[in-house]
C-alpha cells in the first residue's frame, strides 16, 4: 500500500492537520536515532499497518510516535526507543496540576505561573533522566537509592553566593537586557539593583541566592542617613524580598542575607566602594558603625513582622557568631536584639564560625568555608562568587536494609552509592559545561558574562554536594538502636559520616572537583525515600519509618539529625547533633522547635553563647509556631484549628519546614507527619524563663 | 585503671612519638587503643572527642569518664602513668 492510499489525517505538534505521510516516520527515526534507513522503513510500514487496521481517521503525532516506539521495543531496539521518546504528561496529570497545589516544594504558590513552572519542571526532569544522566544513575534515582535534587532545573546550577560588590562596581549590565544601569548613586537604587539582580540569578540557579555581609557592603551608602531613613531602607529590603511573588513560577526568591556585627578580619582593610561605584577612600573597617546601624534596623523590621504581624519568610537573616563578635563593642546588646527576634518571630539563624574559620552561608544550611584563595579574593570582594552545581542525596536506611547487619556490606554499599552520586555530578557538570560553552548566545548567558576578567560563574570553583537522608534510621536498622539511645549507636552514626567524609576527600583528589558533604534539607526527599522503602523493603522498613503509616504521613529523619519526636533537652540535642557538624563541610543546622513557648531574649542569648563555646554545632535556629487567620488577618502564637481572635476556622499554620518558614497548608504529607511528631521544648523554655526571672 | 586513647595519622611530624608511647605503655600492660584519623573508625572517634590537633592522647576510666588529655603533643610516659594509676 502506498502512503497516499490511506485516508488518514494527522494532528501535528505544530498545531496543523496534515495528510498521512509515512516518510515522516522514516525521517524522524533517521534524524533522532542511529538506526539505518531499511530498518526505519520497515518500522514505519509496520506502524502504518497497525494504524490502518484500527480504522481511525485522525491520529495525533504523539500517538504515532508511541506506536513506532512499540515497534522499536518489539525489535529489541531499546536504545533507539529511548532516543525517540516523546516527553510529556497525561491530561489527567495536567488537570490535577492546574487545579491543585504542588506540594513538593512549599515555596511554590498555587497559580498559573506556578503551573507553568511545574509543567516545565516535569519535562526537564524526564529530559534529564533520559539524556543527561546515564541509565544506572537515572535508575538509582527512580528507584530511590539516591535522589538527584532539582532535576526540573537540570539546565542551571544549584545555588549561588555572592556580594553586593559586583553590582556596586559594575552596575546592572546583564546580557540581552533592554537597558544598562550604571553603578547606583543612591541607596534605594542600589537596593533596586540588588533585587533585580537577585531575580535574574533566580532564573539561572535552581535554589538559594545568598548575599554575603550585606550590612557591611551597604554601609558606605547609608553614611549620613538618619536612623529613620536607615530603617525605611531596611524595611524596603525585607519587603522587596518577601514579596517577590512575581518572579519564576510565582516563587519568592529563596534569599539569604549574611549579617555581621563586627567587620570580619578579611574585610577590615578592603577599600570600600561607595555611590557611583567609586572607592570612597576608606576601608570597610571604617564603616563598622554604619554597618551595625543597618544590621540593627534590619532586625527591628524582622521583629515587627509583616503587615499582619507574621514572620517574614524571606529573606533569611544569617548572623555570624565569631570570636571577634564577642570582642566587638555592643555585641551583647545586638545578641539580645537578634535573640529577641528569634524568640518572637524565629527568623534569626545563628552561624558559628569558630577559630579562624570564615564562611559564607547561603542555602538552608549550605555554607562555604573560605580558603586561602578565597581570602585573597576578599581583597576585591566582587570576585567572591561561589556556587554548588548540584546536590545528590543518599538513601541511608535502604543501604542498611540491603546490608543485613553486615558491617562490611554496609560500608561497601555506602561507597557504591557515593561513587554513583559522584558520577551523577560529573554528568551534570558535563551538561552544564556544554551550555556554558555557548557563551553569551547560550541559555546561561548571565553566568558567562565577563566584567572582571572571568565569567560570573566561576565554574572551576564550583562545589558538588552529597547529602544524606535518614542516618538515624540506618543506625536503627543496623544496630537495633536509634542514635539518641546509646553512645554506641551515636558513634556508629559518626563512623558512617566519617566514612562519607573520607570518601569525599578521596574522590575530590581523584576527580579534581570540589566534592563536599552537606546536610540535605530533604523537604520532599525524606518523604519520598520513606514511601519507596515501605513499598520495596517491608516489613523491615515499617519498623523504622517515622510518622503515621496508616495516613501515609511518613518520613525519614533528616540528614544526621536525631529523632525529632524524642523528648530531649535542646542543649543535649544541639550538642549531640553538633558532634557531626565538623564532618559535614558544606553546612549543617540544628533546629530547636519551640511550639507556642516564647522564651526571653536573655534565655536565647545564653543558649547561643553556650552553643558557641561548648559545642561543635555549626548553626542553630529557633522555630516558634503561629496560626494566621485568613478572615481577620491576625496572627496568634501556636498551631490551632481556630483563630484565637475571631474564632474563624479559616486559618493556616506557619512554622519552619526545613530551612525556611512557610504556611503549613503547603506542606507535603511527610513533613506534616514530622510536624505532628516534633518535640516542642515548651517545658525547657518555661523553666528557663523562670530561671532568668529569678 | 585508666584506658589510653591515642589519635594519630600517618604523616604528622610528632605522631611517631605517640606510637612509641603506645608501645611503651603496652609493655607496662596499660590498656591502649590507637586511632588513625584517616580511617572511618578513627575519624569518628576523633570527631566524638573534638580532636583538632594531632597527636592527641586521652585517658579515660573504664566507663569512659575523662581523666586527662594532651592535645597536639605527646606527654611523658610518667605523666600518663600517673593519671592511669590515679596518682
Amino acid at each position: 500500500m502506498e502512503t497516499t492510499d490511506l485516508n488518514l489525517f494527522v494532528r501535528t505538534s505544530e498545531e496543523t492537520i496534515s495528510d498521512w505521510d509515512r516518510s515522516k516516520i522514516v525521517d524522524a527515526l533517521i534524524r533522532e536515532t542511529l538506526i539505518d534507513r531499511d530498518t526505519a522503513n520497515e518500522i514505519s510500514q509496520e506502524a502504518e499497518r497497525l494504524i490502518r487496521a484500527s480504522g481511525i481517521k485522525i491520529v495525533t503525532a504523539p500517538l504515532i510516535r508511541e506506536l513506532v516506539n512499540a515497534k522499536l521495543i518489539e525489535k529489541g531496539l531499546e536504545n533507539a526507543r529511548k532516543m525517540h521518546t516523546r516527553l510529556g504528561m497525561p491530561i489527567y496529570d495536567v488537570d490535577n496540576l492546574i487545579l491543585h497545589p504542588n506540594k513538593e516544594n512549599a515555596n511554590v504558590p498555587h497559580g498559573p505561573e506556578a503551573t507553568n513552572l511545574t509543567l516545565a519542571e516535569r519535562i526537564k526532569k524526564e529530559y534529564a533522566l533520559l539524556t543527561v544522566f546515564s541509565q544506572d544513575v537515572a535508575d538509582a534515582h527512580m528507584n530511590g537509592d539516591i535522589h538527584l535534587h532539582d532535576l526540573g532545573f537540570i539546565d542551571r546550577p544549584y545555588c549561588s553566593g555572592q556580594s553586593l560588590e559586583y553590582i556596586k562596581r559594575f552596575g546592572l549590565d546583564l546580557p540581552h537586557s533592554l537597558s544598562m544601569a550604571k553603578p547606583a548613586k543612591q541607596p534605594e537604587v542600589l537596593l533596586a539593583h540588588l533585587v533585580k539582580f537577585a531575580a535574574a540569578l533566580q532564573s539561572n540557579f535552581a535554589g538559594a541566592i545568598g548575599w554575603d555581609a550585606i550590612n557591611i557592603f551597604f554601609a558606605p551608602y547609608i553614611e549620613g542617613m538618619s536612623d529613620n531613613d536607615v530603617k525605611q531602607l531596611a524595611q524596603m529590603l525585607i519587603f522587596e524580598f518577601s514579596q517577590q511573588a512575581v518572579a519564576r513560577g510565582g516563587q519568592a526568591i529563596f534569599t539569604d542575607i549574611n549579617i555581621y556585627w563586627e567587620i570580619p578580619k578579611h574585610f577590615v582593610n578592603v577599600p570600600a566602594i561607595g555611590p557611583g561605584g567609586k572607592f570612597t577612600g576608606k576601608t570597610y573597617g571604617e564603616y563598622e558603625k554604619e554597618a551595625q546601624r543597618f544590621a540593627w534596623k534590619l532586625f527591628e523590621i524582622f521583629k515587627e513582622g509583616d503587615g499582619a504581624g507574621r514572620p517574614f519568610f524571606f529573606p533569611k537573616p544569617i548572623v555570624h557568631i565569631t570570636e571577634k563578635f564577642f570582642n566587638t563593642t555592643g555585641h551583647m546588646d545586638f545578641l539580645n536584639h537578634i535573640s529577641d527576634v528569634a524568640a518572637d518571630k524565629g527568623n534569626t539563624y545563628f552561624v558559628f564560625d569558630r577559630g579562624d574559620t570564615a564562611k559564607i552561608s547561603e542555602c538552608c544550611r549550605l555554607s562555604f568555608k573560605l580558603d586561602e584563595h578565597d581570602l585573597q579574593d576578599a581583597k576585591e570582594p566582587w570576585r567572591m562568587r561561589y556556587c554548588a552545581l548540584q546536590n545528590v542525596s543518599l538513601n541511608l536506611p535502604r543501604i542498611a536494609y540491603l546490608a543485613k547487619n553486615d558491617d562490611t556490606k554496609l560500608f561497601n554499599k555506602i561507597t557504591e552509592s557515593f561513587v554513583l552520586a559522584v558520577k551523577a555530578h560529573k554528568e551534570k557538570r558535563n551538561f552544564l559545561e556544554r551550555l556554558l560553552s555557548l557563551g553569551e548566545d547560550g541559555p546561561l548567558a548571565l553566568l558567562t558574562m565577563n566584567r572582571d576578567g572571568m565569567p560570573y560563574l566561576r565554574f572551576n570553583l564550583a562545589s558538588h554536594l552529597i547529602g544524606m537522608v535518614g542516618l538515624n534510621e540506618m543506625v536503627q536498622v543496623h544496630t537495633g538502636e536509634e542514635m539518641h539511645e546509646s553512645k554506641k549507636a551515636l558513634k556508629f552514626g559518626l563512623k558512617v559520616i566519617a566514612h562519607m567524609n573520607l570518601l569525599a576527600e578521596k574522590m575530590k583528589r581523584q576527580e579534581g572537583i570540589r566534592i563536599l558533604l552537606e546536610q540535605t534539607p530533604a523537604e520532599s526527599t525524606s518523604y519520598r525515600f520513606a514511601r519507596l522503602d515501605l513499598r520495596y523493603f517491608s516489613p523491615l522498613s515499617g519498623k523504622v519509618v517515622k510518622g503515621d503509616i496508616a495516613s501515609g504521613e511518613v518520613y525519614y529523619t533528616n540528614s544526621t539529625h536525631m529523632n525529632v519526636k524524642q523528648p530531649m533537652n535542646p542543649i543535649e540535642r544541639v550538642t549531640n547533633e553538633g558532634i557531626f557538624h565538623p564532618l559535614i563541610e558544606a553546612g549543617s543546622i540544628s533546629h530547636v522547635w519551640m511550639g507556642e513557648s516564647q522564651p526571653s531574649k536573655e534565655a536565647i542569648s545564653d543558649f547561643v553563647i553556650k552553643t558557641f563555646r561548648f559545642t561543635t554545632n555549626d548553626q542553630i535556629a529557633f522555630s516558634p509556631e503561629f496560626t494566621t487567620c485568613n478572615k481577620c488577618h491576625r496572627t496568634g502564637r501556636g498551631l490551632s484549628d481556630t483563630c484565637s481572635y475571631c474564632g474563624s476556622m479559616d486559618v493556616d499554620g506557619i512554622t519552619r519546614i526545613t530551612g525556611y518558614f512557610t504556611k503549613v497548608s503547603s506542606w507535603n504529607k511527610g513533613k506534616l507527619g514530622e510536624l505532628k511528631d516534633r518535640h516542642r521544648n515548651t517545658e525547657f523554655f518555661s523553666e528557663n524563663i523562670a530561671a532568668v526571672n529569678q | 585503671m585508666g584506658i589510653v586513647k591515642i589519635f594519630y595519622k600517618d604523616d604528622c611530624p610528632m605522631c611517631p612519638m605517640a606510637k612509641k608511647l603506645k608501645d611503651n605503655l603496652q609493655e607496662k600492660e596499660i590498656g591502649v587503643v590507637d586511632y588513625n584519623v584517616e580511617t572511618a573508625e578513627g575519624l569518628a572517634e576523633a570527631t566524638f572527642y573534638h580532636v583538632m590537633a594531632l597527636p592527641t592522647v586521652l585517658v579515660e576510666d573504664e566507663t569512659e569518664n575523662w581523666l586527662g588529655e594532651w592535645r597536639g603533643n605527646v606527654p611523658k610516659m610518667e605523666e600518663v602513668l600517673n593519671i592511669v594509676n590515679g596518682r
